[in-house]
């Protein structure tokens, strides 16, 4: 009789069993990672609507404003001779007549006919109309921010709060060309 | 000669057919009984979920305070105050210990609401881009990264607070948080003049040389994208490294 004898390694380097086992640990693992990863969400997209008419009055008033600034702006590019500061103020009115258009758009058939007469008459020294100038944006800032903490759609005011952003860097810059110090201008 | 047997008799055929349809009773027997239950082998412990975390006003304004701790922290560290070149040291100092008083507001607005203030500066973000920031700075010694890094820090600010109104359910309170962000905004705009002033540098532009100047005013609304900032010694081209700070979001939130 003839004896085979097969020799098996101590440890197998793979075998079909553990391999399968590797398989389905591996598919609970990455079945199970949806459980154990956090969710967030945020309280206010649950609750909040993104649009609401009774925002529309509010967003008429902030048009308006816009409209009227980019009037004032109007005025101040053709009183003003310097080429940087010219071009400067253009910058600015481009912003405003963009905010202006932006909050047209977002009330659609809501939005109302606004008044465009300029908030002022800037002219003369480049240094005193900036600091006019700056003043009417501090203005602006603040009654977009009242306007703000009154909107109830999500929409309007992330809109609000992206003109915010910049009317406050503009009216910083601004002052701080008016000759005022850094840290006047940056309101400390 | 008797013809040889068929192949399949009726007999066969029956009793065959009789032990698959047995066969197949004992195996649907087998059968796991409930949909969609994941195959294992072994013990395996049983998972426990993790509770939903919601974004609430005062896991933003918890946030808020980790970050604007940060923001402090940063720029009154000693690497950014020992590059900052004489006349920006103390603005920078100013911007530094305005947190103070933004301090006292976020935490005034977080116990009204029944949270705890949180003072320590977000972690997260300090090892995501803050550290890196001041490791460039200690090794680059240049002035300008004083001032470069204020107005990124700044603009951050900025965006922060302008990100938070989208998530921010109360109406007064987004308000509340975009005076602060307003705040942040005219001291970008101050860093940015410091940087590179006069009203030639309100708008975007070129140099003379072609090169991209920096802007005032870069754009006409608020930006919620990354910031980028260059930091550090130039490498052999005369870049430097670039450091992307992103606004707190889900991984980063106090809660």
């Amino acid at each position: 009789m003839d004896n085979h004898q097969v020799d098996t390694p101590d440890t197998p380097t793979t075998s079909r069993r553990s391999l399968l086992t590797a398989l389905l640990a591996g598919g609970a693992v990455a079945a199970a990672t949806p459980l154990l990863a956090g969710r967030a969400s945020a309280e206010a997209n649950d609750a909040i609507p993104a649009n609401d008419p009774r925002d529309n009055a509010a967003l008429n008033a902030a048009f308006e404003r816009e409209t009227r600034m980019a009037a004032t702006y109007a005025i101040a590019v053709r009183n003003t001779s310097n080429k940087d500061d010219k071009a400067a103020l253009v910058v600015i009115h481009d912003h405003h007549v963009g905010y202006a258009q932006i909050i047209k758009g977002y009330l659609a058939t809501n939005a109302a006919t606004p008044n465009s007469a300029p908030l002022g008459s800037p002219t003369g020294a480049f240094g005193p109309m900036a600091a006019q100038l700056a003043a009417l944006e501090n203005q602006t800032v603040e009654i977009h921010t009242g306007i703000l903490a009154g909107l109830i759609g999500l929409n309007a005011a992330t809109l609000i709060a992206s003109i915010i952003t910049v009317e406050a860097r503009q009216a910083a810059a601004l002052t701080f060309v008016s000759g005022s110090t850094p840290l006047a201008a940056a309101g400390i | 000669m008797t013809p040889s047997r068929p192949s399949y008799s009726r007999r066969n055929l029956l009793l065959s057919g009789g032990t698959i349809a047995a066969a197949g009773a004992v195996l649907a027997a087998c059968g796991g009984s409930e949909p969609g239950t994941i195959a294992r082998i072994g013990i395996s412990p049983t998972t426990v979920k993790l509770p939903d975390a919601k974004v609430t006003d005062t896991v933003l304004l918890r946030t808020a305070m980790s970050f604007e701790a940060m923001i402090a922290a940063l720029l009154s560290d000693p690497a950014v105050a020992s590059v900052a070149p004489a006349t920006a040291k103390p603005v920078i100092a100013a911007f530094a210990n305005s947190r103070t008083a933004t301090m006292a507001a976020l935490s005034s607005l977080t116990t009204a609401r029944g949270a705890q203030p949180v003072s320590e500066p977000n972690q997260k973000l300090m090892q995501s881009y803050g550290n890196t920031a001041l490791q460039l700075i200690k090794d680059g010694n240049s002035e300008a990264d004083a001032l470069a890094f204020t107005l990124a820090l700044e603009t951050l600010t900025a965006s922060t607070y302008q990100y938070f109104v989208s998530l921010t359910a109360e109406p007064a309170l987004r308000a509340d948080m975009m005076r602060l962000g307003a705040g942040a905004s005219r001291r970008a705009a101050v860093a940015a003049q410091l940087i590179n002033g006069g009203t030639k540098a309100f708008g975007p532009g070129l140099t003379e040389d072609g090169v991209a100047i920096l802007a005032t005013l870069p754009r006409a609304f608020g930006p919620l994208s990354t910031v980028q900032v260059g930091l550090g010694k130039p490498n052999e081209v005369g870049s430097l490294t670039t450091v992307l700070m992103d606004t707190p979001s889900l991984n980063s939130f106090i809660y």
